[in-house]
């Protein structure tokens, strides 16, 4: 005999909510886990001496202060590339492109241009500026590829905020006889602010911790201390931590890894907390 | 080729008894045709409109009343499909050669929308924002403030609070604010499309009162749905229904001694089966 359909679907309820409970337990536990291993053995190794004293016997002894200069440096730097490619797009998408197949053939780049694995970027990079240009390996080679690779992340970022301003704001503003131009600097871009701010600060998160894009082009792995002009290479955490862990034999080495490791994740942690008080921030003025 | 409605052409001009109104018309339309795509949305319109005065454009849903206002002030082409065909003569110049910049024909012909939109700033930003690339001294922009704010009847509910949010006012005074905001303009002619839709009755009233009143200065024509309040504020009424002007004419004329069934119908009953 059927069970009443009322039981068979409180049962489907019951094994759904099971379910998304079980997934959400799994990646919360490997979260914590991954996060409770870097805090455990990497607090270990850090503390002020180690991120403001340069690393010594190619990272086996020292600390950290180049690679994190480095870091900060090449990651910042892309960030000013970034912002005016992606906002100008962003802006052009929005405003003065019409919806057509233009439009559509832009949204398809920019989400493949998201999924090009970022060593693709790297070796694009070694290819077109090092080979070809002749620019040698430098910081701001490396910054122009992770800006083209953060390109598509924060015009996205961009794009979805305009797009969440409300359609009546342009009509008025537009009846108020404002140019195209006006529109956009007094109605979008106040408007959008908190969401380009949030885009471009969780894409230097995740930037910052790239190691292939940058390892050919922008980075020395020793000796490298703070560059003198925007063509020398540097030298940066996820590098740095790469060339800790191929010298994993050496316990020294490894109690370095995971200090600099802990130290890569604290600065994604503060761009993406920096992100949302950004975007708690900008909310509040803007209905201020 | 759009497809245009089957229906005659109206051929019906407003002419006003009112010596006061009976000036050259400040807008003129003539063989005037509204498309959205290929969609043919008002086709053949002769309709004059007097200088000052509240002109309501009223008829039922989808009759084309809104695309006919949003043409007045080219506010259309940004909906990149729209387009006309015919002649609109609007403050002695042609809509379109005679407004090579847009931006100049939007300052002198204001527009109100339905829904009350207000940017979030300050009261007195918002009653300032439209002008742009004017540099105003404090002085200048505080009586531009409060003459915009008195003229939409808002001063004394705000002049103590000009830098708080305009978000923090009720619907019926964010509805006068974006008329201030207009007004501060200093337009002649002022759309407003269904201006009270979304306020309650009280604050639809003091509209209605400030528009009476605007309508000494400046030429006023609104869109509505509400025949009482065609009554009460209107001079002239143009009764639109399928893409066509049924009937047109001075309000009393309109109410009394209207020549079309239709309007009959639709001024009593509320209904039309046009």
């Amino acid at each position: 005999m059927r069970k009443p359909y009322t039981s068979r679907r409180a049962l489907s309820e019951t094994i759904f909510a099971t379910a998304i409970r079980a997934a959400l337990f799994l990646c919360a536990a490997i979260l914590l886990f991954l996060i409770g291993t870097i805090l455990w053995k990497g607090g270990q190794a850090v503390n002020l001496s180690f991120l403001f004293s340069p690393a010594s016997d190619f990272g086996k002894s020292g600390g950290i202060l180049y690679q994190l200069l480095g870091s900060l440096l090449i990651a910042l730097t892309a960030a000013l590339l970034v912002l005016p490619a992606a906002v100008g797009t962003a802006i052009f998408r929005h405003s003065y492109q019409r919806a057509g197949k233009a439009q559509e053939a832009l949204d398809v780049s920019l989400y493949a241009l998201n999924a090009i694995p970022s060593v693709t970027y790297g070796i694009f990079g070694l290819i077109f500026f090092v080979n070809i240009l002749g620019t040698g390996i430098s910081w701001l080679v490396g910054s122009i590829i992770l800006a083209i690779m953060m390109l598509p992340t924060v015009t996205l970022a961009c794009v979805q905020s305009l797009q969440a301003i409300p359609p009546n704001y342009f009509e008025n503003a537009f009846a108020l006889g404002m140019t195209r131009g006006e529109v956009v600097r007094r109605v979008a871009l106040p408007q959008s602010a908190h969401g380009i701010v949030t885009g471009l600060l969780i894409a230097l998160a995740r930037a910052i911790g790239e190691t292939a894009p940058i390892m050919f082009i922008a980075t020395a792995f020793s000796g490298v201390t703070l560059p003198q002009s925007p063509f020398e290479p540097v030298s940066t955490l996820p590098t740095h931590i790469l060339a800790l862990a191929q010298q994993s034999t050496d316990p020294r080495a490894l109690e370095n890894a995971w200090g600099a490791s802990l130290t890569l994740v604290m600065l994604a942690a503060l761009f993406s907390l920096l992100a949302y008080g950004a975007r708690l921030y900008l909310n509040k003025m803007r209905y201020k | 080729m759009p497809n245009a409605p089957t229906h005659p052409p109206s051929l019906k001009l407003v002419q006003s008894d009112n010596p006061q109104l009976k000036d050259a018309p400040v807008i003129s339309l003539k063989d005037f045709s509204a498309y959205y795509g290929e969609n043919c949305i008002l086709s053949d319109i002769h309709l004059s409109i007097p200088s000052k005065g509240v002109t309501c454009l009223i008829g039922p849903s989808g009759a084309g009343k809104s695309t006919l206002l949003r043409t007045l002030n080219r506010i259309h082409e940004n909906a990149g499909e729209s387009h006309f065909t015919g002649e609109i003569n609007i403050l002695g110049r042609d809509l379109v050669s005679g407004f090579p910049d847009v931006t100049e024909l939007r300052r002198r012909v204001g527009m109100v929308f339905q829904t009350p939109c207000v940017f979030p700033m300050s009261i007195a930003d918002n009653v300032t924002f439209g002008l742009r690339g004017t540099k105003l001294s404090k002085g200048e922009r505080r009586d531009i403030v409060a003459k915009s704010l008195k003229s939409a009847a808002l001063w004394d509910e705000v002049s103590r609070r000009l830098d708080q949010s305009a978000m923090s006012l009720s619907l019926g005074q964010q509805q006068r604010l974006c008329i201030a905001r207009a007004l501060a303009m200093s337009p002649e002619i002022l759309l407003l499309d269904e201006p009270t839709a979304s306020v309650d009755p009280i604050s639809a009233r003091a509209i209605e009162d400030l528009l009476t009143s605007l309508s000494k200065e400046i030429t006023i024509i609104m869109v509505t749905h509400n025949i009482g309040q065609t009554k009460r504020i209107a001079d002239h009424v143009a009764f639109i229904c399928d893409g066509h002007i049924v009937e047109s004419g001075e309000k009393h004329r309109m109410f009394s001694k209207h020549s079309s069934d239709k309007t009959r119908t639709y001024l009593t009953e509320e209904f039309c089966d046009c």
